[in-house]
């Protein structure tokens, strides 16, 4: 292996071939899916997200929630992921194509993401986890993100957003001002309907699970 | 190519200090030659593990590729066994969780409602009641005092008729009915329309009154 | 008879070649010097750098509440500004000064035009500074391995061009007729970076590819900068530091030709082995496993190399710091690989995916294996660019004993506690947040494993800038080993 030229062909071609089949390859064949009619739901799927909602995923992608949350379902079968109720089905590739960045994740040091909307449709759940974790989930490891809050005066009427805290809680912490409030920044109502709008509620006909073929008959 | 690049070492000079070169010399002189290549032949067993690598491998990529199909995600599936895209028909439960979400922000997720406010449906008798009066309740809402579970409430619900289908009532009710331990029937779709139908155009909530003359 | 060097001009005419060989190299020892110390002197602040930022998240994950009030230092910022602090900070630094240094001295060409690199130097190091004071404010990208935010990586490809110039022209005036294995996992290494990179910059932030498209693209570039960079590098360097500390050749040369093919055409397949289970098509996931397993040819072929060069010279370990890292390095290679193909099997991942384990494992491969290698190659060089020695046996020992510990409990300890997450995670009957609180007593084990790391890496410190300002002694000096070899030895080389 002497010759110089004949060794950068090699290299060259060595990584072409996983560029081409791992990256040029999967562009070319589902790099173009469009949404698709379930009619279950009388509607077209993914839906587009809203502006909020928008403004909550760069929220997501500036923290870097997605390094201890995935958002991806695993198929029935394989891992517990349908059985912990995190979702109807498997996630499929149409579900994330209006996603300008997709947070797959890799790392479950929290519970997937991907239908926590339909898991936990409150707002109030959410400000009050993402305030301190410890309110709504003793134990967690998940850290407080306090500074999406703003501890302030009640100017006028209490703001309808104001956070409805524990009262042992709000005691122990300090949080029982007269004439104060606990609301959420622009950021945290951006991040909670960021959060609110995952939801893959809808079935795709490439998701079905699978059912194994019948003993002596083919599968058709 | 020259010795001299413009690189700056005082060894450069005519002349170097003895002690330099001694210097070098030292650090130089107990290095070990550059290295280089033996010429041990490839161990036979090298031969073996390699094909049945291989033979594995292909195995492998032959069997759970999917017939290279990019809709296919779960690596079971043999190629032609997607069928072409018919729609799945849904469980009628999982269209009704999906809907409870717009009921959870007073009944909450655990059907508990809130104590002194709204009323529970996990074991309540008007939930598991005649499912006249609940689709009434869901299509126009309900308004004063109401007794459930033999605690008091007085509260106003809001109308869900205009915002969703008569499937979505159906598979909602029918979820409700079903969950927390209750045990009632489902609710069918044609129920939802044939009631809809019935009440036609009514502008406010049902009060708890006039359902209870509903059989 | 290449041109004589002028310090060989003031030998003896009848000096053997033997010695005027050596004299080029001490040559080429010395046109290296600013370019190499100046990379390693940043890659030793980055190392710094990035292991504060280890320890705080680290601790953050059993102690949420540490330092948890400021926003800049919250978890998700503080993992990302480690995760590029040591693989851009330290760990590109210190492969940019062990390849040019290598290459140098394996094509026997002086380093030419080393301003060159210096300017490289100084364009990666702001360019990654900036990047992790960007990602601390806000603006990480949140895409694995490649957070820099987009303002910095312009500075990123002007340093790298200049090194990718650099780099064809020594290589083009090398005076060896033989390119030695290592020179090929150097070149290798140096072309595939910058496509890789260039690649996952268009299709994930200039013009994102729509929907999952964007994972793929993003795990053929995280896992193969692990697998076409750092690992050619790493095993680069252990295929010259060990025939040549032991002063013996490589075992086979056929074994090399195998190992480096095989891994050039099989492990750029294998990143996609980060998605299984995931929303991508199954069959590349099944593809990227099956090169997973074909990557156990590449890594055994490379153990029997090194084995079989090492045999019989094992106690060469007892007295030289670089023989002992690399060795270190190399083992822990194989171990990585081996593990990183059984966790590509679906059964396997099925319980690995998602859990700590695969943190434990991605810190085997780039600290164990790569780091540690790094460690044996800079004890190697610094002496003979700057000319003196180490002037601490004391701290390469604790150096040594305080890094192959910590990351054996990091990687042992973290592994069970992967493990057992990803089996409790399985099991729907196993409320998640009790799956949480069964790895605290795991993620403890790890940060104190961590504070082990960095008394470490202290002592490498110290050293080295002990070393720094040390004054150039006057006469012969001896290597700073462990301990002194037997005199009946003869001269045992770093």
């Amino acid at each position: 292996m002497n010759k110089g030229p004949l060794i950068f062909l090699g290299i060259f071609f060595a990584l072409a071939f996983s560029w081409t089949g791992v990256v040029l390859t999967n562009q070319i064949q589902y790099g173009s899916l469009t949404p698709y009619y379930d009619p279950n739901e009388g509607k077209t799927f993914p839906e587009k997200p809203s502006g909020l909602a928008e403004r909550g995923r760069l929220v997501y992608q500036d923290l870097g929630c997605l390094y201890c949350h995935s958002q991806q379902v695993r198929r029935p079968g394989f891992g517990a992921d349908t059985e912990r109720g995190w979702g109807e089905r498997q996630s499929v590739a149409r579900d994330y194509i209006y996603e300008r960045r997709v947070f797959l994740g890799t790392m479950r040091t929290g519970p997937d993401l991907r239908n926590i909307g339909a898991r936990q449709p409150s707002p109030d759940w959410h400000y009050l986890h993402l305030f301190d974790p410890q309110i709504t989930s003793p134990g967690s490891i998940m850290a407080p993100f306090g500074f999406l809050y703003e501890y302030r005066a009640v100017v006028g009427e209490r703001s309808p957003k104001a956070l409805k805290l524990p009262v042992e809680y709000a005691k122990a912490h300090g949080l029982e001002r007269p004439g104060y409030e606990l609301v959420p920044t622009p950021r945290a109502e951006a991040l909670v309907a960021y959060l609110l709008s995952l939801k893959d509620t809808y079935q795709f006909p490439e998701a079905k699970p699978y059912v194994p073929p019948k003993k002596g008959g083919a599968a058709r | 190519m020259t010795a001299d690049h413009g690189s700056k070492q005082p060894l450069e000079q005519a002349g170097a200090s003895d002690e330099q070169i001694q210097n070098v010399h030292a650090i130089l002189l107990r290095e070990k030659p550059e290295p280089t290549e033996g010429y041990s032949p490839l161990p036979l067993m090298l031969l073996g593990l390699m094909s049945a690598l291989i033979l594995f491998s292909a195995i492998y990529l032959g069997r759970y590729s999917g017939g290279f199909d990019p809709m296919v995600y779960d690596e079971r599936i043999l190629p032609g066994m997607l069928e072409g895209g018919a729609p799945v028909v849904q469980d009628p439960k999982v269209i009704g969780r999906r809907v409870f979400a717009n009921c959870i922000a007073c009944h909450q997720t655990t059907g508990l409602g809130l104590p002194g406010a709204y009323p529970p449906l996990a074991g309540s008798e008007w939930a598991q009641g005649p499912e006249d009066r609940i689709i009434r309740i869901v299509l126009n809402g309900i308004s004063g005092p109401i007794t459930v579970r033999s605690t008091p409430f007085n509260n106003t619900m809001p109308a869900f008729g205009p915002q969703l289908r008569d499937e979505q009532i159906a598979d909602v009710l029918t979820y409700v009915r079903s969950e927390w331990g209750n045990t009632a029937p489902a609710v069918s779709p044609d129920k939802v329309k044939e009631i809809r139908a019935a009440v036609g155009a009514r502008s406010g909530p049902w009060s708890p009154d006039e359902l209870l003359k509903i059989p | 008879m290449p041109d004589a060097p002028s310090l060989a001009a003031s030998l003896n005419p009848g000096t053997p070649t033997d010695s005027v060989a050596r004299a080029e190299l001490s040559e080429i020892d010395a046109s290296a010097k600013w370019p190499v110390l100046v990379f390693l002197l940043s890659s030793l602040i980055w190392l710094l750098i990035g292991t504060a930022f280890a320890l705080i998240s680290s601790i953050k994950l059993h102690t949420p509440e540490f330092l948890g009030s400021y926003e800049w230092l919250t978890f998700g910022r503080a993992r990302t500004a480690h995760l590029n602090s040591v693989v851009y900070g330290w760990s590109v630094n210190v492969a940019f000064a062990v390849a040019f240094w290598l290459m140098a001295r394996l094509s026997r060409a002086m380093l030419r035009h080393p301003g060159l690199l210096v300017v490289a130097a100084c364009f990666w190091n702001l360019g990654v500074t900036i990047g992790v004071v960007g990602i601390l404010a806000g603006d990480s990208t949140s895409i694995e391995w490649l957070e820099i935010p987009p303002y910095a990586t312009p500075l990123l490809f002007v340093a790298y061009a200049l090194v990718g110039v650099w780099a064809v022209i020594t290589f083009r005036f090398r005076r060896s007729e033989h390119i030695y294995v290592s020179q090929w996992y150097l070149l290798a290494a140096l072309f595939w970076f910058p496509w890789l990179y260039s690649i996952a910059q268009i299709m994930l932030i200039f013009e994102p590819a729509r929907g999952t498209v964007q994972a793929l693209v993003n795990w053929w570039f995280a896992h193969n900068v692990l697998g076409l960079w750092f690992t050619p590098i790493g095993l680069a360097a252990a295929y010259y530091f060990i025939p040549k500390v032991l002063g013996k050749p490589i075992h086979s040369y056929y074994l090399s030709v195998l190992g480096f093919w095989s891994l050039a055409i099989f492990y750029n397949w294998a990143g996609v082995h980060h998605l299984i289970g995931g929303p991508v098509p199954a069959w590349v996931l099944s593809a990227g496993i099956a090169a997973s397993l074909m990557m156990v040819i590449p890594v055994v072929v490379t153990a029997i190399n090194h084995h079989m060069t090492m045999v019989g010279s094992f106690g060469a370990l007892r007295s030289s710091p670089t023989l002992r890292f690399v060795v270190f390095g190399a083992m822990n290679y194989t171990l990585v690989s081996l593990t990183g193909s059984a966790m590509a099997v679906r059964s396997f991942n099925e319980i690995t995916h998602f859990t700590h384990f695969t943190v434990a494992h991605a810190h085997q491969g780039m600290y164990a294996f790569f780091t540690m290698v790094m460690f044996g190659a800079v004890y190697y060089i610094m002496p003979r660019i700057l000319l003196k020695e180490w002037p601490s046996a004391t701290l390469i020992r604790i150096h040594f004993w305080a890094t192959a510990i910590g990351i054996m409990i990091y990687w042992i300890g973290l592994s069970i506690g992967g493990w057992i997450q990803g089996t409790e995670m399985n099991n729907a009957n196993i409320a998640f947040i009790d799956v949480v609180q069964h790895t605290i007593p795991w993620l403890f084990v790890r940060s104190v494993a961590g504070i082990v790391i960095t008394i470490g890496h202290v002592a490498f410190a110290i050293n080295v800038v002990w070393m720094l300002f040390a004054r150039r002694p006057a006469g012969a000096t001896a290597p700073t080993l462990f301990d002194s070899p037997p005199a009946t030895q003869g001269a045992l080389a770093r």
